[in-house]
């Protein structure tokens, strides 16, 4: 499941009867992955007679889930807590377009390109970032990394552009 | 007694192979070079350095992973000490007298008394695995279903209990890992679940990226809006003199026994593990010391006592896993995995079929220690000197490396994207405040909580008190109960609470 459970990005302002904030959006989103994975295993096989089915323990576990889920909202509503903790966007942004890039581009382009590509589009998360210095790193940290994970460590994986090399 | 003797010959007939050797003190010197960066603790240690033993013999790859695990666990004590930033869970304790010791200029001697306990725990925690590993694998010979899955709801309880904030959101994440470990091919039917056809999720989700998203990339993107920059505080005189004195050692030697025997046992129990034993051997010290009030002050013991503590908990967390083939925490799940890519299924079967892995291992725990010794005391002021790069360049040097480590395990773009994601989900459970540890364990313990809970009820025929009436799996189910009963008990939720109202305010 790589569906990202991001409800409570930007909810600042919050009803005031919720005293909870963090955790009743927690809970809900923990409801939410409860009944996303209960829809998921609709289709599988239940109980039959007191064997277990294919979908027996995932629904098992979907359905306490849901009551957990439910219960740390309820919580939220009664009980004060912290609000939701600001999201940064910058480095989560950034830092998955670096992750998403080197994922797209290690086939076709190699380690080299897209360990280096990755780095610097990485190095956008922070506004800290000197570029020179950046780059100057970014370029010996992807040799050290060419040399090591094929050569030292016996890696199977391409290191330049496809079409470079044929 | 001979038997005892025999097996750790084999042991280290299989260890002190030069190659061993070699990969042992790698392994411990990589993971103590990436133990050190603050923020990146011993789960994501080994994690991130998981990949790069897939090349090797499975036992060398183990004892590899072995060193990088007690590299990873000395690291993290040796930013405790000099910067104040616990590398993980375990070493938090160690910073109270840790820290000022080193603002004392007393650096030197909490580094080496660290790893001087570090080593006789590590002594005698060898030993112990050798002399309990037999018997407590017949013991295993006498679980049936019903029990293995007794200890492991006992397991999970004990990670709930010792998982830091809320109870209930701790039992949450254990739910949602268990979930989790949900998709992929069923174990009996062999249908697909929740795989939605993508042909990467028919195996499941990995287990190392799931890690390595929840604990790596979610760490980075959390460091990177936390300002790490300023979170940074580098002691500035130079340490000097590195040998505690004799007094030194008078007074912390009494600390590093209780420490020892202390973490020994709650090593051994599932879900102890390492934190839980530094935490009690620091407190167990602050009660019977004569003058309470030298702790937090840079008193030896209260950096003796949890270091030896930690890792004699490390050493004998071994037993559950090799034994029982039942992690007792994140990082023991971590070597499941890492076995399981080897092809060994780790349980009773390993010890009898593959003794020269097992006592290898073990052996190489010892001698992982002793590389520890010899790595870090002359190497401390270089890993002073690796905190000095700045974060701005240290994380996109993480990212690369993690996001070609992960791709390195299967050669799946997709493993890396999955990744990414779960650093996202990782990210939104630290927002939150949900704990990831629970959620890895319960991934790892879904397959084999599902099977055995099928099994049992198979074999009695549905009837689910199968669980209280078999004695040995009612004494586990009544322990985990009577945690559960201490853990909401307020007297023990005191600490708790006094957090919670500071972050209120």
């Amino acid at each position: 499941m790589s569906d990202t459970p991001s409800a409570g990005a930007g909810k600042s302002i919050t009803p005031k009867w919720i005293r909870g904030p963090q955790d009743f959006v927690g809970g809900l989103a923990l409801m939410a992955v409860a009944l996303f994975a209960l829809w998921a295993s609709s289709d599988l096989q239940g109980m039959h007679g007191f064997s277990f089915g294919a979908g027996t323990a995932p629904r098992m576990f979907a359905v306490l889930l849901l009551g957990l889920g439910a219960v740390i909202a309820l919580m939220g509503i009664l009980q004060d807590g912290p609000h939701v903790a600001r999201y940064a966007w910058r480095g989560p942004l950034f830092v998955s377009l670096a992750i998403l890039c080197f994922a797209v581009a290690i086939r076709p382009l190699g380690l080299v390109v897209s360990g280096l590509a990755s780095f610097l589009i990485s190095a956008l998360g922070t506004p800290e970032t000197r570029w020179v210095e950046t780059i100057i790193v970014g370029i010996c940290l992807t040799i050290g990394c060419a040399l090591l994970f094929p050569y030292v460590l016996g890696l199977p994986m391409p290191l330049f552009p496809r079409f470079l090399v044929q | 007694m001979a038997d005892l003797f025999h097996n750790l010959a084999l042991g280290f007939g299989v260890a002190v192979s030069p190659i061993n050797l070699m990969l042992c003190l790698i392994g411990a010197l990589v993971g103590t070079l990436v133990g050190v960066l603050p923020g990146i603790g011993t789960i994501a240690t080994v994690a991130m350095l998981l990949p790069i033993t897939f090349g090797l013999p499975p036992v060398g790859a183990l004892i590899m992973l072995a060193g990088i695990y007690y590299g990873a666990q000395y690291g993290g004590s040796t930013t405790s000490i000099l910067v104040n930033i616990p590398g993980e869970a375990t070493s938090v304790v160690t910073t109270l007298d840790g820290f000022q010791m080193a603002k004392q200029g007393r650096a030197g001697p909490a580094l080496a008394i660290a790893a001087i306990g570090s080593f006789f725990a590590g002594c005698v925690a060898t030993v112990l695995i050798a002399v309990l590993g037999a018997p407590l694998t017949k013991l295993a010979l006498a679980f049936g279903p019903a029990e293995y899955f007794s200890l492991m709801v006992l397991g999970l309880i004990f990670a709930v209990v010792l998982a830091k904030g809320s109870l209930l959101k701790a039992i949450a994440m254990i739910v949602f890992g268990l979930l989790l470990s949900m998709v992929g091919s069923d174990i009996e039917t062999g249908a697909s679940r929740m795989a939605f056809n993508v042909p990467e999720l028919a195996d499941g989700l990995g287990f190392a990226t799931v890690a390595m998203g929840v604990f790596g990339f979610a760490e980075i993107i959390r460091n990177l809006d936390a300002g790490a920059e300023m979170d940074r505080q580098l002691v500035q005189q130079k340490i000097s003199g590195l040998m505690p004195t004799k007094k030194d050692m008078i007074d912390a030697f009494p600390a590093i026994c209780r420490g020892t025997v202390l973490g020994s046992i709650l090593g051994i129990l599932p879900g102890g593990g390492a934190v839980i034993a530094s935490f009690a051997a620091y407190t167990l010290e602050k009660k019977i010391a004569k003058d309470p009030s030298r702790f937090g002050r840079g008193a030896i013991e209260g950096v003796a006592a949890p270091e030896s503590a930690n890792n004699a908990a490390a050493q004998t967390s071994f037993i559950p896993l090799l034994t029982l083939g039942i992690p007792p925490n994140a990082v023991m799940a971590l070597m499941v995995g890492a076995m399981t890519i080897h092809g060994i299924v780790p349980g009773p079967q390993v010890m009898q079929k593959q003794p020269e892995l097992v006592w290898g291992m073990i052996t190489s725990m010892w001698i992982g220690n002793l590389m520890l010794i010899i790595i870090n005391l002359p190497l401390v002021g270089i890993w002073v000197r690796l905190l000095r790069v700045p974060y701005r360049l240290m994380f996109p040097s993480i990212v690369v490396f993690c996001a070609i480590g992960i791709y390195s395990i299967n050669n799946a773009p997709v493993d890396v994207v999955l990744a990414g994601a779960f650093g996202l989900v990782g990210y939104w459970l630290i927002k939150h405040e949900f704990e990831p540890a629970p959620l890895l364990l319960g991934m790892v313990l879904g397959p084999l909580m599902e099977e055995n809970l099928r099994r049992a009820l198979l074999i009695s025929r549905g009837d689910w008190s199968v669980f209280i009436t078999r004695p040995l799996s009612a004494v586990l189910m009544a322990g985990a109960a009577g945690l559960l009963v201490l853990a909401v008990l307020p007297t023990l939720r005191k600490k708790r609470d006094e957090v919670f109202v500071e972050s209120e305010g």
